[in-house]
């Protein structure tokens, strides 16, 4: 159970016969060219020339001067800087709460014979193609200050509840349950699908021995799902680290999202980046912030990686 | 297998299914209202039956063009990364050559880029192959996904290798261990990967909108975001757009979660 | 460096590209008047696409072998796509250019100064002004706007206020402010809205006689201690509640509240005709007044204006159609539609659409309005005015030490420029 990926590809490849190690090495680049190619050119390439501009001075419309590490040495006294980095690690660690969330609701609607189920299923999916800006107004709605229906129902109980988007000590949390809310769709389609490869018959067998719905699911789902489950955890993590259209959304877009008084309290990396590369043109310093982001995105990546061994089980 | 009738579970699916469905059907809703009553203060959560609003999307859009250029923009993104994807995936997960962790290292630092980041330099290479304002622009980009690459390889590694070992001995080669055995194998994930790629493509907005111009050579998403004026912005006909531009997607879910959930893609193999 | 991706490009995809160098060929040669031309148009407001497709109808009338394709860009996305497509070397021929962001493309040499000599003085000085940068002229305006203070009648009767006069003055407000003011009906006189310099702050400032950046373009005005009265103006209504507090209006947009009756006033743009005309509850409720005088009196002006990218292929085509948007007739087109048009003298249509509305008061305005304050990157210190005031709004910070900071930021910004 607890063998890693890469131990048993090995012993694999030598059971069945020892073949031809340069074909299967030219067929794995083969396999790997298209997408290679392509990511090569739309995507890497791009990077690489960032890269190269954050050690530049960046012109609104192009031209560069050469300025060496004078961007790194701005960023790291930027308190605004330090704040955006402060936010996207806590909304990325808010947010993991959306994981076990997901993996318990793909659980119930994963069961055999429960009516109703494929409503249920639909349900959860419609987040995922409701229209950004509907999302915005009833979430927006629901924690107005004045006559919003989270602080109508605190009024019922005797509590006076705060402008939840305005105020600096509630705001995150407010647009972290509004990102679990989204992303909830999209983990359970990876889930549902995941639980698909587990073999009925470890289900069966535990059956036989007695286990009931519970034990099942943490003695033969749970593990049986660690792939997926790095995988959702892996991107969740990277998507936090990236955030933006959700901030975007909630505050209002534009400048006039920093008349919020929570503002700072909410602002990302991702949309510092896009505010000095496309709103106050300075470029060759949203190339440093966004190579400073990707180093740490990197880090936690192969942090994680490592971590799997402990966790995660493959066949 | 049937214990106890699962109320439990009845009772905590039908309130989470309700915060689910709430903005969704306040979408409804407000396609239903006038301008006036979309913007009121406090909100009404009644609608008050502008169906007008939908004949409105018909008036204000190039309804049909667009439909058919995010079908085709979908599906080419759909099949390229089906397609792409589960080749890349299948030769990280199973095959052996040099330089393989370092390659899906590399594969994996594209998922770690900010989208933002490559507006304008995919600008760039667009304007510079001549594809500005062409279907192939919002597509071949698209073609391409680390995501992709990486969900189908974790689907890869947790398939049992039996069947595949037994093909090998039978001397089957990379190409029809791939074809034959894998990708029925990997079902489950394939359409999985399919949803979301076709949802991303459906919503995706701001490259279309950025790449092309002329209003017939844009998607629905991109050609309801352009219905937002500057100071004024008709928040019902805009839902009402939205709407219909997402029943095609729902319509594709309900007939697809078959497939997530009763594909079953390898009973026996263990056996 | 990018000649390396383009020609690496173009190894990838030569069949493409032999064919897209193909058309391009053609249009080359666009210089001869007979040939036909296909101009692209870029505009970023869905409200006026209509109009802007019948101008360029009309223009195609008279002038056969050019035709106009219009192409809207949605406002949130204009500048970014913009930017793009200057990169990109495929900025549309003609498009809309406001002012915060002209100098920007007039200094980097993206758009093209009109060479021809025109005639400017049928259009507001202060517009001509705008998008003219070293000495010369670059755009021609389109339309223009000012500011007034739209009111609440019913609101005014209640409180046995009366409506405002042409002459008022800021005590005149302040008083009215504070009777208007119904805590209990949950009613504030007005919102000091953070988000709209143009609407707000920016008016104040100069009715104060302090200044937002000095003519030069070089020194912030918010260290100046009539600047920060014109700031104060706003901070002081919050202060005395006659204003919603800014958590309050960060949830909910002033221009909700006043259509919702909460508020019974409301400064704001010419452009809200449009909205105020057709919203149910404001539709037969209010009425426009000029801005209250200080120790000036002062509305800000903006304006949209044509101009012509420096790439284009066409630069003749471009400023035919340029020249035609600018004139009398094109702006007689615009009246009946659109906002109001920059020309002088044909605004008349724009005011007769609603008589029921004293609109004439944003064009006698204009006798008095100052120019919208701008430099080579306005958004640059545009945020840093947000960043620093909004804790003077909270009232974390006293207005006139946040101005100070303001005013250092702003310095710093433009010393970069």
């Amino acid at each position: 159970m607890t063998t890693t990926a890469e131990r048993r590809p090995a012993l694999a490849g030598r059971t069945a016969k020892r073949r031809r190690p340069r074909t299967e090495a030219l067929w794995g680049y083969a396999f790997i060219a298209p997408t290679g190619l392509g990511l090569t050119i739309f995507y890497l390439w791009p990077v690489l020339q960032t890269a190269y501009f954050s050690f530049t001075e960046w012109g609104a419309f192009g031209g560069h001067t050469w300025t060496g590490l004078d961007n790194y040495a701005r960023l790291l006294g930027d308190p605004e800087v330090g704040q955006a980095m402060l936010n996207t690690l806590m909304y990325t660690v808010l947010g993991l709460a959306g994981i076990p969330l997901a993996i318990v609701f793909a659980a119930l609607l994963n069961r055999p014979g429960l009516r109703g189920v494929s409503v249920y299923r639909t349900a959860f999916f419609l987040p995922v193609v409701t229209m950004p800006v509907a999302v915005a107004m009833l979430w927006r709605w629901l924690y107005n200050g004045d006559y919003g229906l989270v602080n109508q129902m605190l009024a019922t109980v005797g509590v006076d509840g705060p402008n939840w988007i305005a105020d600096p000590a509630t705001a995150m949390y407010a647009l972290v349950v509004v990102g679990i809310w989204s992303s909830v769709g999209y983990n359970l389609i990876i889930f549902l699908a995941g639980m698909q490869a587990i073999p009925k018959e470890l289900y069966e067998a535990a059956a036989m021995d007695g286990a009931g719905r519970v034990r099942q699911f943490f003695r033969i789902t749970l593990p049986m799902l660690s792939p997926t489950a790095f995988f959702i955890s892996i991107v969740s993590v990277i998507g936090s680290l990236q955030l933006f259209d959700l901030v975007f959304v909630m505050t209002g877009s534009g400048q006039s999202a920093r008349a919020n008084p929570a503002y700072s309290r909410l602002q990302t990396v991702v949309q510092l980046f896009y505010e000095r590369a496309f709103v106050t043109d300075d470029r060759g310093y949203a190339a440093a912030i966004v190579i400073a982001l990707l180093v740490l995105i990197a880090a936690l990546t192969i942090a994680q990686f490592r971590l799997q061994r402990r966790w995660v089980h493959y066949v | 297998m049937s214990e106890r009738r699962p109320i439990g579970v009845h009772a905590v699916l039908v309130a989470s299914s309700l915060a689910m469905v709430a903005p969704f059907a306040w979408q409804v809703i407000t396609s239903l209202k006038t301008l006036s009553g979309a913007t009121a203060v406090p909100p009404s959560p009644l609608p008050e039956w502008r169906w007008d609003n939908y004949a409105k999307v018909f008036e204000l859009l190039p309804f049909g063009d667009q439909f058919l250029n995010t079908v085709l923009m979908a599906a080419g993104r759909v099949a390229g990364q089906v397609l792409f994807c589960s080749m890349a995936a299948y030769a990280f997960a199973r095959l052996r050559f040099p330089g393989k962790n370092v390659l899906f290292g590399v594969f994996l630092s594209v998922l770690m880029v900010p989208p933002q980041l490559f507006v304008i330099p995919q600008y760039q290479i667009m304007s510079s192959l001549g594809w500005l304002n062409s279907l192939q622009a919002i597509i071949v980009p698209g073609l391409f996904s680390a995501f992709g690459v990486f969900l189908l390889r974790q689907f890869f590694l947790g398939l049992p290798r039996e069947i595949e070992e037994a093909a090998r001995l039978d001397g089957a080669g990379p190409v029809r261990v791939y074809w034959s055995i894998m990708l029925p194998l990997a079902r489950p994930g394939l359409v999985a990967l399919s949803v979301l790629v076709l949802l991303w493509a459906w919503n995706d907005l701001f490259w279309p909108l950025v790449v092309n111009t002329d209003p017939d050579k844009m998607t629905l998403s991109a050609g309801l975001a352009a219905l937002q004026g500057q100071y004024q912005t008709d928040y019902p006909v805009l839902m009402a757009g939205s709407l219909i531009a997402s029943l095609p997607v729902i319509a594709v879910f309900v007939f697809l979660q078959r497939q997530f959930i009763q594909g079953i893609a390898h009973t026996g193999s263990k056996g | 460096m990018w000649k390396s991706v383009r020609s690496g490009a173009a190894v990838l995809c030569a069949a493409l590209l032999a064919s897209a160098c193909g058309g391009g060929e053609q249009s080359g040669t666009g210089a001869r008047p007979q040939e036909k031309v296909q101009l692209s148009y870029g505009v970023w407001d869905a409200t006026q696409q209509a109009v802007m497709q019948e101008l360029a109808a009309e223009f195609t009338r008279t002038h056969p072998n050019i035709a106009v394709d219009v192409q809207l860009t949605p406002w949130a996305d204009y500048w970014t796509k913009l930017k793009a497509a200057v990169s990109g070397g495929a900025a549309p021929d003609v498009f809309w250019m406001n002012g915060p962001n002209f100098q920007l493309y007039a200094s980097n040499g993206v758009i093209r100064p009109i060479e021809e000599q025109v005639d400017t003085s049928v259009y507001p000085k202060a517009l001509v002004d705008l998008y003219t940068f070293d000495g010369k002229l670059y755009g021609l305006p389109k339309d223009m706007d000012t500011v007034g203070v739209w009111y609440n009648k019913t609101l005014f009767d209640a409180a046995k206020v009366k409506y405002p006069a042409d002459d008022w003055t800021w005590a005149d407000f302040k008083q009215a402010a504070a009777r208007l003011t119904d805590a209990g009906k949950g009613v504030h006189a007005v919102g000091a809205q953070l988000t709209s310099f143009q609407e707000y702050q920016y008016n104040t400032i100069y009715q104060a006689g302090g200044y937002v950046i000095s003519p030069d373009g070089r020194k912030s005005g918010y260290d100046d201690p009539r600047t920060i009265e014109g700031l104060k103006f706003w901070t002081d209504l919050i202060a005395a509640k006659q204003s919603p507090d800014l958590k309050t209006m960060t949830d909910t947009a002033p221009i909700q509240l006043f259509e919702a009756g909460k508020l019974a006033m409301y400064w704001g743009g010419s452009w809200d005709v449009a909205e105020f005309t057709k919203n149910d509850y404001t539709k037969d409720k209010v009425d426009v007044a000029p801005l209250p005088k200080g120790e000036k009196q002062a509305t800000i002006i903006h304006g949209v204006a044509n101009v012509m990218s420096a790439k284009t292929e066409h630069p003749a085509q471009a400023w035919e159609f340029v020249k035609f948007l600018g004139s009398k007739q094109a702006a007689d087109i615009l009246g009946k539609k659109g906002p109001i048009p920059a020309y002088n003298g044909t605004q008349a249509d724009w005011v007769a659409a609603h008589p029921e509305l004293r609109l004439q008061t944003f064009l006698d305005s204009v006798a008095y309005a100052v120019p919208y304050p701008v430099s080579k990157n306005t958004a640059a210190w545009q945020e840093a005015e947000l960043t620093h005031l909004t804790k003077a709004w909270t009232g974390e910070v006293p207005v006139d030490k946040a101005a100070a900071g303001l005013a250092a930021a702003m310095n710093d910004l433009l010393a970069k420029e």
